[in-house]
């Protein structure tokens, strides 16, 4: 398949014939499947296709005219970055255009304002080797050193440094964004100049527009530049270590050290995070799926088997861990005191320090999220919510007793209540629930159980961030905002109104629900025939 | 779920379905392993997908390519060949996947070529030449047979018996002779004798890595039983695709272990690093230049020992019994560094792509005489970092290395000098 020859002819004058093919061998590349995040599940075989073409442009210049072309001849398009966000950014309808925007690569850091500018092709581990260079950091989102720092900027982009750093929205300035239509808007102080330093600028603020909660997978519009903000760090350097896959940063110890405490209770954990957090300390608090320690120490799949095996939820429901790393931000000085109160904290609550090395394997340079896949062969982070940290930390003990509901085929996890941490120096805690599986055993539970989290959330009112593409929306919709539904759908309508920019998003789960049979005994909620464009 | 037979052998495709289906698209093939990225430049070590950005170039491309092949959803043009065939099958996807999953991406990639070929397909013309050359004269350049020996000159004494035998190698043996002599005198220097081979043929490394793996099977019986015939407890190459071969690719064509050899496999810089720590080897001359050092594929991330493995995949995808994965960690890492930085007055400096994260040259494996401008890009591309960092010679370990290399500075017209890592040793042993 391939889209129609008028439209690949123009799209061709604009990038020149090296940098677009319909050749299937080509397109097949870019399949979303078999593999990859969510991967393997109904969603993956039933909604995504192969691109009837693919184009790579270079430039902001580009992009408006292949956008402008796409709705010229009526041809629907996906922004693509790195692809590693699983179906839900690969192609969903036949005949479509895949806009691959590795070629965008610009890239300049303004040392003094501490910001950088990039653009989509840009990922994190560079941007944080440039950053850590100047004396500076940024937060590498859960999505993995690989991420593309823009997209990962839109829809993610937390981590436990968020714990210091916080939400991923305050750090994105002056912002370039091709609208459906192939419109440049310009945010924040890119509005009234060509300095993009500041995130706000005049009129609305349109960053909820680019990402809303959790990111809206490109069916808005194509982010071609970025100015992120850059956060003071320590001058050090971190030194990289060892050959794969036994690879970390050693940590310079008077300035950066990660520090392990073992809590007697749920409750004393929690409290340590409030703790830390009142006491305005650390880099990063955390407590991590008790499973992530046995990837960490296994060299491979058998290995992580053989540790995983000899837990029970005995072991894991008495194991309270609280992760934390000490950054002397302006002097060993600092370091010291910070480590002093954290010793009076754990003291006084009751945390005894495990031994820590003293290096980074994950979260400063490279967030790991790849390691996710060693266990079973298919994962996803089914949902994510900040919340208050008591809140966060019930949040994943419901999603621990959902699951047990589809365990097997989610992988055995003992009732581990999943990752939680505190942003934003205690004022928020954040919650993820992660599930992993055999892609060669039956999906169907993992389907369903991705869809029964929605309902649990709803029932306990949990604000989950997965709305809008990730799960149901008419079942999601009306019971968030209210009718969060009718407004995303009515700001589609009016940015795309022609539906091009990659559809059926936002309604693709939706439209799974309808095409997969054996999602229809779950489906209890109401919903319009659904018709692209949509009434609202 | 039930288990199912497994096992490494890459001329049966479906032994690496899995390893096709369970790519993520991380592109830890494509990128520098995160923790060692060294900044904005010089991000990625995948030679194929930098030259040419489709994803479909990328390993991560190739395996969904894959994958739709062995599914029948894909069948063989032009188009399919040029994506598997234009890549040095250098290793850097192979290690990169080895850090986080533990696919068998290396395998899958030669195990595709295999397919090709006998599905009639593959290879690219020019290999056809090549194996075609092998076949007629015993070497990769279809030049007459007799000319082989021609780089021993008089001062040079091959012993008729000795434990060493030095293995040349087509380069060494007609284009780059200097390689050839500097070793044996390095292998003398050091109060050792060698011996050649009573008739020397190619390794065949272009037509095992190309998928002609029926040719490389008798090749690798008839060179592994010239090796038993003389008696030599070692065999010592100079260049890092022979070494590859004897060490890893032999055995797992012939289905035995490294260790099952019957001599030991070294490239010249295990022998000069030790000769250089027990003192048979004598540094005399120092060498005032800012040297840098290029890691072949051949001697660093592609030659782990090989051992055969059977067993079955089951629960989750993992196999019993317990895999030894090839990881590129017995790569010959720390030998040449240890060796340059023995010479007195070398500026030793390290380019920001190192080690199992190094760019290959794109010469190897049958590369460039299919994708000559593939080989070129690679090598221009590397030689960015020896400009970026002001190093004034390269050296690498093998010859392919030093020809490709050498073109790409004659093309740009720069001055950087290329050395073999031989040569260097010479220079700095011969009073």
């Amino acid at each position: 398949m391939a889209i129609v020859k008028e439209a690949y002819t123009a799209l061709e004058s604009i990038v020149g014939a090296e940098y677009i093919s319909d050749d299937p061998v080509i397109c097949e590349g870019y399949r979303s499947g078999p593999g990859g995040y969510e991967a393997g599940c109904g969603y993956e075989r039933v909604m995504t296709k192969i691109p009837g073409a693919v184009i790579l442009p270079r430039t902001t210049e580009e992009v408006q005219k292949i956008v402008k072309v796409c709705n010229r001849y009526k041809v629907p398009y996906v922004p693509y970055s790195t692809g590693f966000y699983g179906p839900r950014s690969h192609c969903h309808v036949e005949n479509e255009l895949l806009i691959d925007l590795k070629r965008l690569n610009h890239f300049e850091i303004d040392e003094k304002h501490l910001y950088a500018v990039v653009g989509p092709g840009v990922i994190y581990s560079p941007l944080q080797e440039e950053a850590m260079k100047r004396g500076a950091y940024v937060v590498i989102g859960g999505g993995g050193a690989q991420a593309s720092v823009i997209a990962n900027l839109i829809g993610d982009g937390w981590s436990p440094l968020s714990h210091r750093i916080g939400l991923p929205h305050r750090r994105i300035l002056g912002t370039e964004l091709v609208l459906p239509d192939g419109e440049l808007v310009k945010l924040g102080s890119l509005a009234i100049g060509d300095d993009p330093f500041w995130g706000d600028g005049i009129g609305p603020d349109l960053r909820g527009l680019l990402r809303g909660y959790t990111g809206l997978r490109g069916c808005l519009g194509i982010v071609t530049k970025m100015a992120v903000k850059l956060l003071p760090f320590q001058p050090e350097r971190l030194i990289p270590t060892g050959i794969s896959p036994n690879t970390a940063l050693q940590l310079p110890e008077k300035r950066v050290k990660w520090i392990n405490f073992q809590l007697p209770s749920k409750e004393a954990q929690v409290k340590a995070m409030f703790e830390i957090g009142k006491a305005e300390i650390a880099g990063a608090v955390t407590k991590v799926p008790l499973f992530w320690r046995a990837i960490a120490k296994a060299e491979c799949k058998e290995g992580f088997w053989e540790l995983w095996g000899k837990e029970n939820e005995d072991t894991i429901k008495n194991f309270f861990i609280v992760r934390v790393l000490l950054i002397g931000y302006t002097s060993e000085e600092q370091m010291k005191y910070d480590e002093n109160v954290l010793n009076d904290i754990m003291k006084e609550l009751g945390g005894i320090p495990r031994p820590t090395k003293p290096t980074d394997e994950s979260w400063i340079k490279n967030a790991d999220s790849a390691g996710m896949w060693l266990m079973c062969g298919s994962y996803v982070s089914v949902d994510y919510v900040i919340e208050t940290l008591s809140q966060a930390t019930i949040h994943g003990e419901y999603y621990a007793e959902l699951k047990k509901k589809y365990t097997p085929p989610l992988m055995p996890d003992y009732g581990d209540p999943g990752w939680f941490q505190s942003f934003e120096l205690g004022h928020q805690g954040y919650s993820e629930f992660l599930i992993y599986w055999d892609q060669d055993e039956d999906t169907t539970g993992v389907d369903h159980f991705y869809v029964e989290t929605s309902k649990m959330n709803i029932k306990h009112r949990f604000y989950t961030s997965l709305l809008g593409p990730h799960q149901p929306l008419y079942l999601t919709g009306p019971k968030y905002g209210p009718n969060y539904h009718k407004w995303l759908l009515k700001i589609k309508n009016e940015f795309d109104p022609l539906w091009v920019c990659h559809p059926p998003v936002p309604l693709a789960h939706d439209i799974f629900v309808e095409k997969a049979q054996w999602m229809k005994p779950l489906k209890d909620w109401e919903s319009p025939e659904i018709k692209i464009p949509p009434e609202v | 779920m039930p288990k199912k037979p497994l096992s490494l052998d890459v001329t049966v495709l479906d032994n690496f379905v899995y390893d096709m289906s369970r790519c993520i698209k991380c592109k830890g093939c494509y990128w520098v392993e995160h923790t060692y990225m060294p900044g904005i430049k010089f991000t990625t070590r995948c030679p194929s997908n930098t030259w040419n950005p489709f994803d479909s170039y990328g390993a991560f491309g190739k395996m969904r390519i894959g994958h739709a092949l062995a599914e029948g959803k894909l069948s063989w043009n032009q188009k399919l060949l040029e994506i598997l065939y234009a890549d040095p099958l250098c290793g850097a996807c192979d290690v990169g996947c080895k850090r986080n999953l533990d696919l068998e991406i290396g395998l899958t990639l030669e195990a595709l070529r295999i397919k090709a070929v006998k599905d009639g397909a593959g290879p690219m013309p020019a290999h056809k030449k090549v194996a075609e050359n092998i076949s007629k004269t015993h070497n990769h350049f279809s030049l007459p047979h007799e000319n082989r020996l021609k780089w021993v000159t008089s001062d040079l004494k091959p012993s008729k018996k000795a434990d060493i035998v030095y293995f040349v190698g087509c380069a060494s043996s007609y284009h780059n002779p200097e390689i050839a002599r500097a070793t044996a005198k390095v292998i003398t220097s050091s109060g050792n004798e060698f011996m050649l081979l009573p008739d020397e043929w190619c390794c065949g490394n272009v037509p095992y890595s190309v998928g002609m793996v029926d040719e490389a099977k008798e090749i690798a019986k008839r060179n592994i039983n010239a090796v038993k015939e003389t008696g030599a407890k070692i065999l010592l190459t100079s260049c890092a695709e022979c070494y590859r071969m004897w060490k890893a690719d032999y055995p797992k064509i012939l289905n035995i272990a490294t260790a099952d050899l019957g001599f030991k496999v070294i490239h010249l810089l295990e022998f000069a690093d030790d000769a250089l720590k027990n003192g048979s080897l004598k540094i005399k001359k120092p060498i005032d230049m800012r040297i840098t050092y290029h890691d072949s594929c051949g001697v660093s991330r592609l030659c782990d020992a090989w051992t055969p493995w059977k067993g079955e995949r089951g629960w989750m995808g993992t196999v019993s019994p317990p895999l030894k994965r090839r990881r590129g960690r017995e790569g010959l890492y720390s030998q040449p560094r240890n060796i340059i930085n023995s010479i007195p007055g070398v500026d030793f400096v390290e380019m920001p792509r190192i080690r199992e994260n190094a760019f290959c040259c794109g010469a190897g494996r049958g590369t460039k005489v299919a994708f000559p401008q593939l080989a070129s890009f690679s090598a221009k591309h590397r030689l960015e970092e020896v400009k970026e960092i002001g190093a004034e010679l390269l050296v690498s370990s093998c010859p392919w290395c030093k020809n490709n290399f050498t073109q790409a500075i004659r093309d740009e017209g720069n001055k950087i000098k290329v050395m073999d890592i031989s040569e260097l040793i010479l220079s700095s042993i011969e009073a």
